[in-house]
């Protein structure tokens, strides 16, 4: 591999892993605050890729344009099931058989509405944008990722600010540390958690839109994004929003250069084995490691 | 849900429960010996296929509810031993093993691979494992598609000498899913049934009080496996054709965890109510909405679990308890009258 190869990867790696980032932070959001594993969150990228689909061919409106009209639209969408369904979970410290019952049942229920609204066919969004290519020299940038990684860094560095500046921000932050904590000193816990709730479901839209312009999709289209969610918050501790960046890194860089030795079609099981080796090794998390080393000190 | 499972399987006296459990044993007695009995009464070949495919599943749902129910750990992945012990099944049964032996190394792969798969999981407490579960049988499928030993994507045929007996089939399946009861009811009664019901109420709790809550999981899943792998290797067999699709399939996943939740999670006849009615209808199920059917599964464990977490176990005791309290009202009433 040339040294330009190499550059090319790390390029490719880190445009990857800002879409990961904002693929898996949805999912941390919710599982901080309520402690229930998003199992339907495949299910919402796969909306929310349609959703865009949907806005640009009917409508001509810009795929870009139509991730961010996700963000309102599926925050609402995650409130209203919030008060339907995700309430009526019993509070508990630990993800329960309930909870995750419930949110597979719903995964199950939004791929099959998928697949009977849309069918199963692929489908893809191609802009004037898709196929053209930045060069720099001998680095060659695929302009639809550029874009992609801009809307989620922009979209990761807003939910930051909104954490660090905003009463809602710190209530989700204490909320994550300790719940009970948290309600003595006065935190609506349940308003805090539907909001969080709506958040999670935002994020989960706009980054299947992403995603939507990057890959082809069928109602399908979630499962594989799931696991590698699941993997990026493990890897991230599953409750520090700078672990879930760090582990979309890790995850984005050992996919692109595991394409050189290994076969594509394998790509699912290095995510799976990524996910064993971490808990293995790792299971506080890549955040576990330094705050291990706190704990010594 | 907790507690609404708790007070499924655990709330009833001592006294009245000894009896139940006579009842229940005879019950279960007399039930397996009308199915042994019934081929003889010259039902046709198709409904003896129904009965063996129900009964396939009947043992993997009792599998998945001494680690789901008993031990409160769901797994989303039970596919993956599923698929493999089908896979084993075939393999051996070709390479010339007699058909016992065959469901013996189905059941011994299946649970090295439940201990690979709760060796990093289950020491630590979350919700680890139900995670890495969502994606193993992703994993082992698209590795089984590309091992060109057992044909790859295009599947593997089981090639087995001798006629083709369906009874013997049948008896085979009814006697594993017998065995399955068995020591689903053996497991609750033993210390491990009693360490699975602790870790599920408080991990911590239970591991204060000197249970093992790594043992235990481990264990249930290893038993769970080997009975799943087992149900696979015996499907394999009748089926003669495993592909990797069909074997490791989300929708086998999605059914044996579906099961034990329609019946009733956590008790010993939930799972096998729930698989025979599961069993018996999927296939109408399947004929009448080819694309709607994993979304009426959805809903329904949607439902079961907001209104009924208990399964129909929870709505026939809820009945009777409702029964119980108008027939006694009545007495009272009729005493007073007079």
């Amino acid at each position: 591999m040339s040294g330009a190869d190499f550059l090319n990867l790390v390029i490719a790696a880190l445009l990857l892993a800002g879409v990961y980032a904002a693929m898996a932070v949805g999912m941390t959001v919710i599982y901080g605050v309520m402690k229930i594993v998003n199992l339907a969150h495949a299910g919402f990228l796969m909306l929310g890729a349609y959703f865009v689909y949907e806005l640009y061919e009917r409508g001509g409106i810009d795929p870009l344009l139509g991730v961010l009209l996700a963000f309102p639209v599926f925050f609402l969408f995650g409130i209203g099931l919030h008060l339907a369904l995700i309430r009526r979970l019993p509070v508990s410290d630990q993800p329960t058989l309930a909870s995750l019952l419930l949110l597979f049942g719903l995964w199950l229920v939004l791929q099959n509405l998928g697949y009977l609204i849309w069918g199963n066919a692929d489908r893809a969004i191609l802009t004037p944008r898709t196929l053209s290519v930045l060069r720099f020299g001998p680095l060659t940038i695929p302009a639809v990722r550029l874009v992609v990684f801009g809307g989620a860094a922009a979209a990761l560095a807003g939910l930051e600010l909104v954490l660090r500046r905003t009463w809602f921000g710190r209530a989700v932050r204490a909320l994550m540390q300790n719940r009970d904590a948290g309600r003595l000193v006065g935190i609506d816990v349940e308003g805090t958690a539907r909001v969080a709730f709506g958040v999670g479901i935002a994020f989960a839209g706009a980054a299947g839109g992403m995603l939507a312009m990057l890959y082809s999709f069928s109602p399908d289209f979630g499962s594989p994004f799931l696991l590698r969610a699941f993997v990026i918050i493990v890897l991230g501790g599953l409750e520090s929003f700078a672990g879930v960046a760090a582990g979309a890194l890790v995850l984005a860089l050992l996919e692109t250069f595991s394409i050189q030795v290994l076969p594509a079609s394998y790509q699912p099981a290095i995510a799976f084995s990524l996910l064993v080796v971490a808990l293995a090794v790792l299971p506080g998390g890549l955040a576990g490691l330094w705050s291990r080393k706190r704990r010594w000190a | 849900m907790m507690a609404a499972v708790a007070a499924a399987d655990g709330g009833v006296p001592r006294s009245r429960s000894r009896a139940a459990a006579i009842a229940a044993t005879l019950g279960a007695c007399l039930l397996g010996a009308a199915l042994a009995a019934l081929p003889l009464f010259g039902i046709g070949p198709n409904l003896i296929r129904l009965l063996f495919v129900t009964l396939v599943w009947v043992t993997a749902s009792v599998a998945w509810n001494l680690l789901g129910g008993f031990g409160g750990q769901v797994s989303f992945g039970f596919a993956v031993f599923y698929g493999l012990g089908a896979y084993a099944a075939a393999v051996a049964l070709n390479a010339g093993l007699d058909p016992f032996s065959s469901c013996l190394l189905a059941a011994g792969v299946a649970v090295v691979a439940s201990l690979a798969i709760g060796l990093p999981t289950f020491r630590l407490k979350g919700p680890y494992f139900a995670i890495a579960t969502i994606g193993v049988s992703e994993a082992v499928r698209v590795v089984m598609t590309n091992v060109s030993a057992t044909g790859g994507a295009s599947g593997y045929r089981v090639m087995e000498r001798g006629t083709f007996h369906q009874l013997q089939h049948f008896y085979s399946a009814l006697g594993l899913a017998a065995g399955a009861v068995a020591i689903s009811v053996l497991v609750r009664r033993s210390r491990l049934g009693l360490a699975l019901v602790a870790v599920r109420e408080d991990e911590d709790a239970a591991a204060d009080l000197g249970v093992s809550p790594l043992r235990a999981k481990l264990l249930a899943h290893a038993i769970a496996a080997a009975l799943t792998g087992a149900a696979g290797g015996i499907h394999a067999r009748y089926a003669a054709y495993v592909n990797p699709q069909g074997e490791f399939a989300f929708a086998i996943s999605v059914a044996i965890l579906l099961m034990p939740i329609i019946g009733g999670v956590g008790t010993i006849w939930g799972p096998v109510i729930g698989a025979g009615i599961y069993g018996l209808v999927h296939e109408e199920i399947i004929a009448a909405f080819p694309e709607l059917h994993l979304l009426i599964y959805g809903s329904l464990l949607i439902l079961i679990v907001l209104f009924e977490p208990a399964g129909i176990v929870g709505l026939l005791g809820r009945l009777m308890r409702f029964a119980g309290r108008h027939r006694r009202r009545g007495r009272v009433r009729a005493a007073s009258t007079p």
